[in-house]
């Protein structure tokens, strides 16, 4: 499957919606283990809501490596392939720290590190 | 209700003059007010203010108050000048019409229109030449920046929108770029996320914004998200610039010598984000844009 984001969306990655309809089509296929191309012709500015939404959440039911391997990008820029990693990088992280975090400990001890 | 005079200083963007700006905002906090802003003592008003400002009168508005800025009271010609140009006089009854110049438009997004913000900072703000950028670079900017918007328009729930004003200052060398919620603010969206816990309503403002601006950290929870601020931070870092964030009594400033979050004396509800960038091409360059150049 080939998935022509400028069609789908226009030429700008940036909003969490975007990010979602691009999730709707290409989450199916994936789980299926089909191949999937998006071909970011034509795109040529990013940001982070819209990756979380299409590509990130992936993680919450697919492997990192089986995202890695069946979505591949076609003529995505220096810019949005950064993004892409960090993106794929940090859903990773918070994927395989699935315990409920405790946020106010999280504060307090970011705090006391850094006020040292 | 008798109409009360509020009377605009002269306004930088030092923390001093944010103090001042949350001072008039406390004293129009509240509903069914007359407010008059006069401008007879003010000499200088920088963009944060402009877009403060504006912000302000429009949340008087939508408390059912009245808000005029009287225009008669405007005597420093570079002030009468640059809010004009901006658009900013012409926004609140003045007759004139904005032009092209150093100002950068004051804008309203009552709200989140990506479309027309992301021209905004594409053409108007980073690609308007006061520095030289490739297509490619200025694109990259202009998402980097639209994480600001983002971030006003999903956490503050700001219910009057997002407000913000730029200026290129030619004699400094700066590209500054100012946006205003009147939302929560982030410590009290995160005191409020955690508000079951007993330590919740003590988590002091600057413990907030420094988890808030730590990779990966979000009250969201459904997606992995909590990037925007770190790649924003990351950017300041390598133009040299400065970003500062007031929100409620927080404060946090990261440039190119680090970062520091405060507990400041005076509070407003809501967030200002404030960056300014240098305009050294040198310092506007992707590794592969310089590497040819050389």
């Amino acid at each position: 499957m080939k998935l022509s984001i400028k069609e789908k969306i226009g030429p700008r990655c940036i909003i969490k919606e975007d990010g979602q309809k691009i999730f709707d089509e290409i989450y199916e296929p994936l789980m299926r283990g089909e191949t999937v191309t998006l071909d970011f012709n034509g795109v040529s500015q990013f940001a982070t809501p819209f990756f979380n939404f299409a590509i990130g959440r992936l993680l919450n039911n697919i492997s990192e490596a089986d995202v890695r391997r069946y979505l591949q990008f076609e003529n995505l820029n220096e810019t949005g392939n950064s993004v892409v990693e960090r993106v794929l990088e940090n859903a990773s992280k918070q994927h395989s720290n699935t315990q409920l975090r405790d946020i106010v400990a999280e504060i307090l001890a970011k705090q006391a590190k850094g006020s040292d | 209700m008798s109409q009360t005079v509020i009377q605009i200083p002269r306004l930088n963007d030092y923390p001093s003059d944010f103090e001042q700006l949350f001072k008039i905002w406390s004293q129009v906090n509240d509903h069914f007010l007359d407010i008059r802003f006069d401008f007879s003592r003010c000499g200088f008003l920088r963009p944060n203010a402009v877009a403060f400002l504006g912000g302000l009168a429009r949340l008087i508005e939508s408390r059912m108050g009245k808000a005029v800025f009287d225009w008669s009271t405007l005597r420093d010609s570079w002030v009468r000048t640059t809010i004009r140009q901006n658009g900013f006089a012409g926004a609140f009854g003045d007759l004139s019409a904005p032009w092209d110049g150093n100002s950068i438009p004051y804008r309203e997004d009552a709200f989140s229109d990506m479309n027309t913000i992301m021209d905004y900072l594409t053409y108007n703000w980073i690609g308007k030449g006061w520095v030289h950028v490739s297509d490619r670079l200025r694109d990259a900017i202009a998402g980097k920046m639209w994480e600001i918007y983002g971030n006003a328009f999903e956490h503050s729930d700001s219910s009057i929108g997002v407000f913000s004003c730029g200026q290129h200052f030619p004699k400094h060398n700066t590209l500054v770029l100012s946006v205003v919620d009147f939302g929560q603010g982030i410590p009290e969206k995160i005191r409020n996320f955690v508000g079951n816990d007993p330590r919740a309503p003590g988590l002091p403002a600057d413990a907030c914004l420094r988890w808030a601006f730590t990779k990966g950290k979000s009250t969201c929870t459904d997606v992995a998200r909590g990037l925007g601020l770190d790649l924003l931070k990351e950017f300041v870092r390598l133009n040299e610039g400065k970003l500062e964030v007031y929100s409620n009594e927080g404060y946090a400033i990261i440039n190119k010598s680090g970062e520091r979050y405060e507990n400041r004396r005076i509070s407003f509800e809501g967030t200002v984000v404030h960056i300014t960038l240098h305009c050294d091409e040198n310092l506007y360059q992707f590794r592969d844009e310089a590497a040819s150049q050389r």
